[in-house]
């Protein structure tokens, strides 16, 4: 048995972690529970690896795993899942559609996370609490162009986060 | 992939909250919740605390290189952790690297700078080899250091007990929790610091902690880690507390308003 190395596990947590509470998130809607099945994955893995098992693809293990929890706590709330599958609002879509859209997501909540915090402010009062632009600027006191400016910045940052993120781990 | 779409930002703003899914608190969490497991013991040194941590200075470790059943463990660009076939956990700081062999993983070589974590066992006590430098632990959780050699070799017990010699055969010291000793070069025995350096694994703890320590001696212990000199208005007043070694300029604005003092990067 060899020695395994505990950062490529981190490494493995910094790519992955979010994008996993993304995904799993789909299934169950829950963010506390969401990051506690997706600790309970790692932890798997992780105890897996250290007999000396060797699994080829651990992000897809990791995925496979989520996604089998997910649908056990959906099985015990007696929701039927023969029939579960990924979907979004254009119909069911395959895992692999499944798995990069919860990268795509996790980078946007990366992104968003980053803006400065009155953009972001204004961009969820809008974006999030559909909210118009003349109750954004009475609420807080300034102006609707003010309003529109942060929100096209905030869209703006979120774009090119969509893109430039993509390299890099997750907060 | 040019753009997102909406459908993707819609579902991330019906669920987003700020701060959620953070990942270094979900490493941190699993960290906490998954250390090395110890086996089970029992024996003379029950009462003492379960595991010591001890930092050995400034000597490179013997390495028979001609004896192919040795497993190199190196750490390039940072510093990485490895659990090894018995349990024990090691940290190789940049640079060091570690030697075992898959069948007796209690008895190894290594060169710079290693914090050990030794999973427990009376019946095997685990041994570490250096030129002109022996660590010998029955379980145990300490450093070995040997990036500088001219300095000799120093070890540092942050918790338990280890025994230090020159080699195998020599007399040493035993060295309990918050002990140091160092072994200059050319010396047959270490010798038991009066001040040991709680800061000596600060890379591996990842905190440094202060008690009472004048500013000069805070700004030293920095400069040596940072490898920056720094100049201060006050260097007499006392600091207290812990922090965290992943923010220097965070550091050093908690110092500044801790201490309603100004410091400088030079």
């Amino acid at each position: 048995m060899n020695a395994v190395w505990k950062d490529s596990l981190e490494e493995l947590f910094r790519y992955n972690y979010r994008p996993l509470c993304l995904y799993a998130l789909h299934y169950l809607k829950d963010a506390d529970l969401v990051e506690d099945v997706v600790q309970e994955c790692f932890a798997t893995l992780w105890e897996k690896l250290q007999t000396g098992a060797a699994v080829a693809n651990r992000r897809a293990y990791l995925y496979m795993t989520v996604r089998n929890r997910c649908l056990d706590h959906l099985r015990r709330k007696g929701i039927p899942t023969e029939q579960l599958k990924p979907y979004d609002t254009y119909g069911i879509i395959d895992d692999d559609d499944a798995q990069e859209r919860s990268q795509t997501e996790a980078r946007l909540w990366t992104a968003i996370d980053s803006l400065p915090e009155k953009c972001r402010e204004v961009f969820l009062m809008s974006k999030r609490d559909g909210m118009k632009y003349g109750e954004i600027a009475e609420e807080l006191g300034i102006s609707e162009n003010t309003v529109r400016n942060q929100i096209s910045k905030a869209l703006k940052a979120l774009k090119d986060g969509a893109i430039k993120i993509y390299m890099f781990f997750f907060g | 992939m040019s753009q997102f779409e909406d459908k993707h930002l819609d579902f991330v703003l019906r669920h987003y909250e700020k701060g959620r899914f953070d990942t270094q608190q979900a490493v941190r969490r699993f960290n906490d919740a998954h250390p090395v497991e110890h086996r089970p013991h029992k024996g003379w040194w029950l009462g003492i605390s379960g595991m010591a941590a001890a930092v050995l200075i400034g000597l490179f470790l013997f390495m028979h290189r001609e004896e192919r059943r040795w497993t190199e463990l190196t750490a390039e660009a940072t510093s990485k952790t490895a659990v090894l076939p018995d349990g024990t956990q090691v940290t190789l700081s940049r640079g060091s690297t570690l030697s075992f062999k898959a069948e007796d993983p209690r008895e190894v070589k290594m060169t710079g700078k290693v914090f050990f974590d030794v999973a427990r066992d009376e019946a095997d006590p685990f041994e570490i080899h250096a030129v002109g430098a022996y660590v010998r632990v029955l379980g145990t959780e300490f450093q070995v250091d040997g990036s500088i050699p001219e300095s000799g070799i120093s070890v540092y017990v942050a918790e338990g007990k280890v025994l230090f010699s020159k080699s195998s055969r020599s007399e040493g010291v035993i060295l309990t929790e918050g002990m140091e000793a160092r072994l200059a070069e050319g010396a047959q025995i270490p010798v038991v610091e009066e001040d040991a350096d709680v800061n000596s694994i600060a890379w591996q703890r990842g905190t440094f902690i202060f008690n009472e320590t004048p500013l000069k001696e805070v700004l030293d212990c920095l400069s040596v880690y940072y490898y920056v000199s720094f100049a201060a208005t006050d260097l007499d007043r006392k600091l207290s507390g812990e922090f965290h070694t992943d923010n220097l300029d965070l550091i050093i604005e908690l110092i500044e308003s801790a201490l309603d003092v100004t410091i400088v990067k030079k």
